[in-house]
């Protein structure tokens, strides 16, 4: 059980720096996702948290106490790679028996047997015990990797993107059963992943990491409903959030925002004080709308409000479908169900629920603010406090 | 990703603050690790000083007189005659040597590549043993197939007309005789490396080129060769390197004789400075051998280096092959 | 096409028969003479009664198993020497990273380079004085001119095959860095350390410049002895052919063992067979 901080880390190779004054901090016994695109320096993370390199500037502590100097094996983490690094000389029982047979951890074989037994049992390998890495699937030597890491009783458990490889049946399976997993084991957990998918139902907290930079750090609900900018806001959501560029226009009725795609159509902005306050206070007034396909409509019929475009495509993903318009330059993605009789270049009209946007500042591209904010913030409350009551002790 | 994330210690040359550096210990290991290997080869090479220091004095066994002389034995080496035969002698030999060893053994790792039969499979390993063998015993094996009592190359020769043939032991045909037994020897180094290199070629480019139409030697040149440079030039590297200080062959063969036919370098600074002890004006003559093997390597390492660079980038081209070459070419001759 | 496309497979068996020829009778002729008798040496070719004396002679009334004794140990000394300090040093030019690396790594490279006359006539004075002209060690210390470079270069890029994540894994699953480099890596590199200890077996065994000149007497590997025999006044052919044939033995059977690491060893990690 241990608490993690990063404090003002910076980590460079050569002329590349990988981490930019990156701080966080890691309660126990949370489970807490490292979210972000490829590159963007989450591997450097848990390379650093593990004592497998040294930040050139910073401190990253655990318990409290600076481990900079200590070498890896001291600082008792277990991690699972994205590359699995299993030994490809040894069976999976003694890959997974491999931690209880070093000098600084070093358990009786009787003891190890029970360990690896448990583990193995657990990742459903038990019946792979004796062949070696080389005559595994990847799902299999996936759960090799994560037996290893699980026979362990360690400060802290680094997970690299452990379910990348799986397909999306196993993905689905595992994410379940790693969520119970740490409930039980009640280990602090730090899990990369670039699948928004697996980021939302298994954090307790998440981290956005972009170019090596921290950009937000908070629970899922917080980050998907009031994510910080553009960026994080397209990352966080499948399909992919709607931008719509919009000028704000004030009148004596309160705000329109006049999309560039449909400015013969305006959206007026429902009355809220403290969103139009932070509308005076704008420099420019060029504002982007946020709309998740999920809050946006089609009819194939002209309706009330609504805006024609044509069909630009139509995807089907998985139990869903996703509706492409193409309105103007510009494209509007929306749910559909599957098997919609639709065809492209078909005309169809688009609305808006512009009680669920999410508003942008067009210049910064950051956060100014949405109409639920209150309930959201409630929302996030709860949720943070589930998340520590699971962990089972008090903050602060 | 970076390269440098496959190595230990990586980062961290820029200590900044004490937190931060590389602990001592860490940092000392791989000095620590390597000083046995470097201890044992740098004291090995105590002599590469001490040779340069002896040519300048006038050392000899009998009289170990080590007065410096300044550069009187340099001068007296470029002026004697001896020394401009054993140059000749030496770039002769290395160039006819490895000449033939690259171009025969160029052709034989294509038809070795090209034939799948079961007898090319098993030629590729039987072809290493001429090389496996001790230059000496190499020579020695020669020398007795070329003796005209006992050879059989000269028995069959008797049979075509030619009695007596002296191999080794006339003017006319020393050198070629060297050369035979070197190439003997040696070509099987080359084939091996051009072959491995041949078969990590990838074959798509080869694949589109087909189908583009194109001649097969249109296709060597152009696609293969290049592809194939980094590979040659190893093998050329290595070969001229060890051609130009070739001793053993020709020492077991004739010793340097007839007369100085085959004086080459290597052998004339041995007899100097072995036979006749005339130690300090022997070593002259390696070093400047040392430095002909200097300047051949760094002209050949420099082209490898670039031919490297270059065939990586030819791979990415031809992996996205839209015409051919030829194609290509007619492409952008239409766009004119 | 068919029909051209076997003449011209045809031409190009031949073409490598040819070669073959030229690359395997000297050593296959080699071998046959082993069995004739100085008495039909020169009178017949190819029909001839073969006989053991010529074996008989070499191993029983001469001192070549002698040769072959200071050949081994020599041999094998270096290869122990290059291996107990080489395979560190590859570990550490291809994991860490220190000042000079490269330099100090192309450093020992040149030293194979380097001309074999150049460095053995000062090394023939600085033995004499040292005392270990003429000694086991003084070869063995020689030899790693050309097994040290080997070793280092080539197992170097053994270790860089292996993936460093393993190594990571190992470090965090609580071994010091000596256990990984022991029980990890080595039993991964196996293949490639063995045959690269093999290459370097053959190059020692091979090599002729060095004991000439310093060696003599008491320390004569098979490479030098054979020349003696050249020298001799009579010489006996078939003792020649047995004394050829059975030096050339070991290197062809190590060769055929580690062929498929032969390319990478010869060009020293240049060319990944």
């Amino acid at each position: 059980m241990a608490k993690i901080e990063l404090i003002n880390v910076t980590k460079r190779f050569g002329k590349v720096t990988a981490l930019k004054n990156v701080s966080l901090e890691i309660h126990d016994k949370e489970f807490f996702v490292l979210f972000g695109p490829a590159g963007a320096g989450k591997t450097t993370i848990l390379n650093n948290i593990a004592g497998i390199q040294i930040p050139e500037e910073g401190v990253i502590k655990i318990n409290g106490e600076i481990v900079n100097q200590v070498d890896p094996a001291h600082r008792n983490v277990a991690m699972v790679f994205e590359n699995y690094a299993l030994y490809p000389n040894k069976t999976v029982y003694d890959n997974i028996a491999s931690p209880l047979r070093s000098p600084m951890y070093k358990k009786d074989e009787g003891y190890i047997k029970n360990a690896v037994m448990k583990a193995a049992t657990l990742m459903k390998i038990d019946m792979l015990l004796e062949r070696l890495p080389s005559q595994l699937s990847n799902g299999q030597r996936q759960r090799v990797a994560l037996g290893r890491a699980l026979v362990r009783d360690p400060n802290v458990f680094l997970l690299d993107e452990p379910l990348a490889h799986l397909d999306a049946k196993l993905r689905n399976l595992m994410r379940g059963e790693l969520k119970e997993m740490q409930h039980n084991f009640a280990t602090t957990s730090i899990y990369v992943t670039h699948d928004f998918m697996e980021a939302m139902s298994l954090a307790d907290r998440i981290a956005i990491i972009d170019k090596g930079e921290i950009i937000q750090v908070g629970v899922s609900d917080e980050i998907y409903y009031m994510p910080k900018n553009q960026f994080v806001a397209q990352l966080m959501g499948d399909p992919e959030i709607n931008l719509l560029a919009c000028e704000l226009v004030q009148d004596d009725r309160g705000f329109t925002c006049v999309w560039e795609e449909a400015p013969y159509h305006p959206f007026r902005l429902p009355e809220e004080p403290e969103l139009f306050k932070r509308f005076k206070a704008l420099e420019d007034n060029k504002v982007h709308l946020g709309v998740r396909p999920q809050n946006t409509h089609y009819h194939f019929e002209p309706v009330d409000g609504s805006i024609e475009g044509t069909v630009y495509s139509f995807e089907t993903i998985g139990n869903k479908s996703v509706l492409t318009a193409q309105i103007g330059n510009s494209h509007v993605r929306t749910i559909a169900p599957n098997g919609l009789p639709v065809k492209l270049d078909q005309p169809i009209f688009v609305t808006v629920d512009i009680a669920r946007v999410i508003l942008f500042n067009g210049v910064t591209k950051e956060y100014i603010g949405r109409y639920d904010e209150a309930d959201v913030m409630k929302l996030v409350e709860e949720q943070k406090s589930e998340s520590s009551k699971e962990a089972g002790e008090n903050h602060g | 990703m970076n390269n440098l994330v496959g190595t230990h210690s990586d980062g961290n040359m820029g200590m900044t603050s004490g937190v931060n550096t590389v602990p001592f210990k860490t940092r000392v290991r791989p000095y620590l690790i390597v000083a046995p290997a470097l201890l044992i080869t740098i004291g090995i090479m105590i002599p590469f000083a001490m040779a340069i220091y002896f040519s300048l004095t006038a050392y000899t066994f009998r009289i170990p007189n080590s007065t410096f002389v300044g550069f009187r034995n340099w001068t007296r080496m470029f002026e004697n005659p001896q020394f401009w035969n054993a140059m000749s002698v030496t770039l002769k030999y290395a160039f006819w040597s490895t000449t033939v060893e690259m171009l025969l053994g160029l052709g034989i790792a294509m038809l070795l590549s090209n034939l799948k039969s079961r007898f090319s499979r098993i030629m590729r390993v039987a072809l290493i043993f001429p090389l496996m063998v001790a230059p000496v015993v190499g020579t020695i094996i020669w020398q007795l197939m070329l003796r005209s009592s006992v050879g059989i190359i000269d028995k069959m020769l008797n049979v075509i007309g030619i009695y007596e043939a002296q191999w080794g032991a006339s003017h006319q045909t020393a050198m070629m005789t060297v050369v035979m037994i070197d190439v003997w020897i040696n070509c099987p180094f080359v084939i091996i490396l051009i072959l491995a290199g041949l078969q990590s070629l990838p074959k798509s480019p080869f694949e589109s080129a087909k189908i583009d139409g194109g001649s097969a030697w249109f296709n060597f040149r152009n696609l293969m060769l290049p592809m194939l440079k980094p590979c040659i030039l190893i093998a050329l590297l290595f070969r001229l390197m060890a051609a130009l200080q070739e001793f053993s062959i020709i020492f077991a063969l004739t010793k340097g004789g007839p007369g100085d036919t085959l004086m080459s370098l290597s052998v004339t600074a041995y007899t100097q400075g072995y036979m006749y002890q005339k130690f300090a004006s022997a070593l002259p003559l390696i070093l400047i051998l040392w430095v002909l093997v200097n300047i051949a390597a760094n002209i050949i390492v420099k082209a490898w280096r670039k031919a490297q660079y270059q065939a990586a980038g030819k791979e990415m081209e031809e992996a996205v092959p839209k015409h051919g070459r030829k194609g290509a070419k007619q492409a952008v001759r239409e766009g004119e | 096409m068919t029909a051209r496309k076997r003449l011209v497979a045809i031409l190009q068996n031949g073409g490598l028969a040819i070669y073959a020829i030229f690359a395997l009778f000297p050593l296959l002729w080699m071998f046959i003479l082993t069995f004739k008798s100085d008495a039909e040496m020169l009178t017949t070719t190819f029909v001839f009664t073969p006989t053991l004396i010529n074996y008989e002679q070499v191993f029983f009334y001469s001192d070549y198993l002698r040769y072959i004794r200071d050949s081994f140990i020599v041999s094998t000394g270096a290869v122990l020497i290059s291996v107990l300090a080489g395979v560190p040093a590859a570990y550490a030019f291809a994991r860490y990273s220190f000042k000079k690396k490269e330099t100090i790594a192309f450093q020992i490279l040149s030293f194979k380079f380097a001309p074999e006359i150049l460095v053995v006539l000062p090394l023939y004075m600085l033995y004499r004085q040292m005392g270990i002209y003429d000694t086991y060690l003084g070869l063995i210390w020689v030899y790693q001119l050309i097994s040290m470079p080997l070793i280092i270069w080539v197992v170097r890029g053994y270790f860089e095959d292996i993936s460093v994540e393993i190594e990571h894994a190992a470090q965090v699953d609580g071994y010091p860095w000596w256990q990984i480099f022991l029980k990890v890596l080595l039993p991964l590199i196996k293949p490639g350390l063995v045959s690269s200890a093999l290459l370097c077996f053959i190059f020692a065994w091979n090599s002729f410049t060095f004991p000439l000149l310093l060696a003599g007497i008491k320390v004569e590997p098979i490479t030098v002895a054979a020349t003696k025999y050249l020298a001799q006044s009579t010489v006996h052919y078939g003792q020649m052919a047995v004394a050829a044939t059975c030096s050339a033995l070991p290197s062809i059977i190590f060769a055929v063992v580690i062929q498929k690491h032969l390319v990478r060893g010869l060009s020293f990690g240049a060319v990944k067979g």
